[in-house]
């Protein structure tokens, strides 16, 4: 088996690059997928506290790269979810403790045990992202609908391109707010897919939801009545090389969502 | 709680205490290893007293008692005929068992008792046991029960199903030494045991489905037996360690190393370390991770104004913060209650200071 290595990041930072990789990974064990995650920011770990495996770390990516344990002596398996496991990083060490080299060969070793591999990249293009990179042949991009994000992830996007081993990368834009998108106060997603000119893979709804999960460690795909959560479940359908429509962001709530209804069961249009 | 059938695990291919305990995790893992009689089959590896009593804390974790060891190793036997467990041949105790059932007819219902290993295990191990796995099956193959438990398991040979282990027959049930106890062991080369013990009562459900790591065990302090405090040569040791003073509060991602006692006096955020190989003492919140008697003292000790930290550690043993507790943040509290966690026969135990 070889599964796929797959790289998520952004360049610049907050914009959800661990929330994305905690949550589409989650999705895809879900699935019935094999995945492990690995967390590549060194000394700023906070995968492991999204997922709530903070208190079962014994052993790192760091002490596997240095040899003080077995690979999969590292791989912590996820409360829930038997197919998922984290390799999570260091936090007493930084960036430097590991380079590309050695992730690499981590990755073609855990290729062979799973489906997919999902390397969490850290902020920035510097040795970091450069390690993080080193063993992906796919990528996808995280932004928001913000001008700097936008542009940080041109930067990547750009990075990415140089590197031949990256086959195929997507854009997923995170934390977009139909309210503001409409009344002209926020870029569209469709702005965004212009200025970056690349194959878009999903559309995060902004969710309250994501604060309570990430403070809970429960990935929010565990709650399939969140936005967010379907919104992820859709890209790792994608991912898998489903056909998943997009969701409509906006689509009318509350009373408005209502009077759809109503307004379609007579045969006038909405 | 019943057990009702055995369920052998065939690990002879196992060299080192760690490939044991990784290989019964993996095993454990599968509902079918749950309310059994676990006979563990080992090759030439030598475990003490208390790696088997960790791995027994293992299998009563997941409602299934330990019940037979056979080991080519003498001091492995041995060590579990002190603990009391079985030490004889389980393809001997096989032959005993049917041979006794032999007069009585097979109708009882056979069930598939193949266990499917899914993650990574070494190869060879796997088929080496396939095979041995097989010819326990055909002596297996028929067995029934006098009591009013009676149930008879007939494992069937599937060759599509490579990574199978541990086969099973029948078993009479017998009563477990205490079923309260929810404990969750694993072995490492570096840390044997980890079990955290709280005033929290088990949660079952929770801990069903954290079978490969968690160590915890989390039931009233009542249960377990404080033996008397004697002075020996490793208290003495601690005594005349030198001690390290800390006036700071130790952050994320800082380490504090000490070949002998640490005293900090302010809080240890979450992500700090504090490796020591005497005590550890912390005048403020502990909320990292604590190493006390890193060198294999286990005499060592931790204590904390606030003690919740993420994983304890006392020489081999470590125990991690139970998964309900969710304050992420710092709980910022006038009333403190000064806790110590200290080692008990491979266990880390906590005590509330005034408790003693």
């Amino acid at each position: 088996m070889t599964g796929r290595v797959i790289v998520i990041t952004s360049g610049k930072g907050g914009v959800g690059k661990t929330t994305t990789s905690a949550n589409i990974g989650t999705a895809l064990a879900k699935g019935g997928s094999s995945v492990v995650l690995i967390d590549t920011d060194i000394g700023l770990r906070n995968l492991d506290l999204l997922l709530g495996l903070e208190n079962r770390i014994v052993y790192t990516l760091v002490d596997v790269v240095e040899e003080r344990c077995k690979l999969k002596q590292a791989l912590v398996k996820d409360k829930k979810n038997p197919n998922l496991c984290l390799l999570a990083a260091a936090q007493t060490r930084d960036k430097s403790a590991v380079d590309a080299d050695q992730l690499k060969s981590i990755c073609e070793q855990l290729q062979e045990d799973f489906d997919f591999v999902l390397v969490d990249c850290p902020a920035g293009i510097e040795e970091g992202f450069k390690t993080a990179i080193s063993g992906a042949s796919e990528a996808i991009v995280v932004t928001t609908p913000e001008m700097s994000a936008v542009r940080d992830a041109d930067r990547i996007i750009g990075l990415l391109e140089a590197k031949e081993e990256i086959k195929s990368y997507k854009l997923l834009v995170n934390r977009v707010r139909p309210n503001l998108v409409q009344s002209n106060d926020m870029m569209s997603v469709d702005d965004v897919v212009e200025i970056l000119s690349c194959e878009l893979i999903g559309i995060i709804p902004e969710d309250t939801g994501i604060i309570t999960s990430t403070n809970r460690g429960e990935p929010i795909v565990n709650d399939e009545n969140s936005p967010a959560g379907k919104a992820y479940i859709n890209v790792a359908k994608r991912i898998k090389g489903e056909d998943v429509p997009f969701l409509d962001i906006n689509e009318p709530k509350g009373f408005d969502a209502f009077l759809v209804k109503v307004k379609s069961f007579f045969g006038i249009k909405a | 709680m019943e057990l009702n059938k055995r369920f052998i695990v065939d690990l002879s291919q196992a060299k080192t205490p760690a490939d044991v305990v990784f290989e019964i995790s993996n095993v454990l893992e599968n509902p079918d290893a749950k309310n059994r009689k676990i006979w563990l089959k080992l090759g030439n590896v030598s475990l003490n007293q208390s790696q088997i009593l960790s791995i027994k804390s293992l299998i009563s974790s997941i409602n299934s008692t330990l019940s037979l060891i056979e080991s080519e190793c003498e001091q492995t036997e041995l060590a579990a005929a002190t603990l009391g467990i079985n030490t004889k041949d389980v393809e001997e105790e096989l032959q005993a068992e049917l041979s006794s059932l032999e007069p009585e007819s097979p109708k009882d219902k056979p069930s598939e008792q193949y266990i499917p290993l899914e993650d990574y295990k070494e190869d060879e191990e796997k088929a080496s046991s396939v095979d041995k796995n097989q010819t326990e099956d055909n002596t297996a193959a028929v067995t029934q029960e006098q009591t009013d438990n009676t149930l008879v398991a007939v494992a069937e040979e599937k060759q599509e199903q490579l990574n199978t282990q541990a086969p099973e027959a029948s078993e009479l049930p017998q009563t477990t030494e205490d079923e309260k106890q929810e404990i969750q062991t694993e072995l490492d080369s570096i840390f044997d045991s980890e079990v955290k013990l709280e005033n929290i009562l088990s949660d079952e459900k929770d801990l069903s489905q954290m079978q490969n790591w968690p160590l915890t065990k989390e039931s009233g302090v009542d249960d377990i037996e404080i033996p008397e405090e004697v002075m020996t040569d490793d208290d003495y040791a601690i005594l005349q360690m030198n001690t390290q003073y800390h006036k700071q509060t130790v952050r994320s991602g800082q380490v504090i190393q000490s070949n002998g006692n640490v005293v900090i006096i302010g809080d240890c955020h979450p992500g700090c370390e504090i490796h020591a190989a005497g005590d550890i003492t912390v005048w403020g919140v502990l909320g990292g991770i604590a190493h006390a008697g890193c060198k294999g003292n286990t005499k060592a000790r931790i204590r904390a104004l606030t003690l919740n930290a993420i994983q304890l550690r006392i020489a081999e043993s470590y125990a991690r913060r139970p998964d309900h507790i969710k304050n992420i943040y710092v709980e910022k509290t006038n009333t403190f209650t000064p806790e110590e966690a200290r080692y008990v026969n491979g266990n880390i135990v906590i005590l509330k200071t005034n408790d003693k």
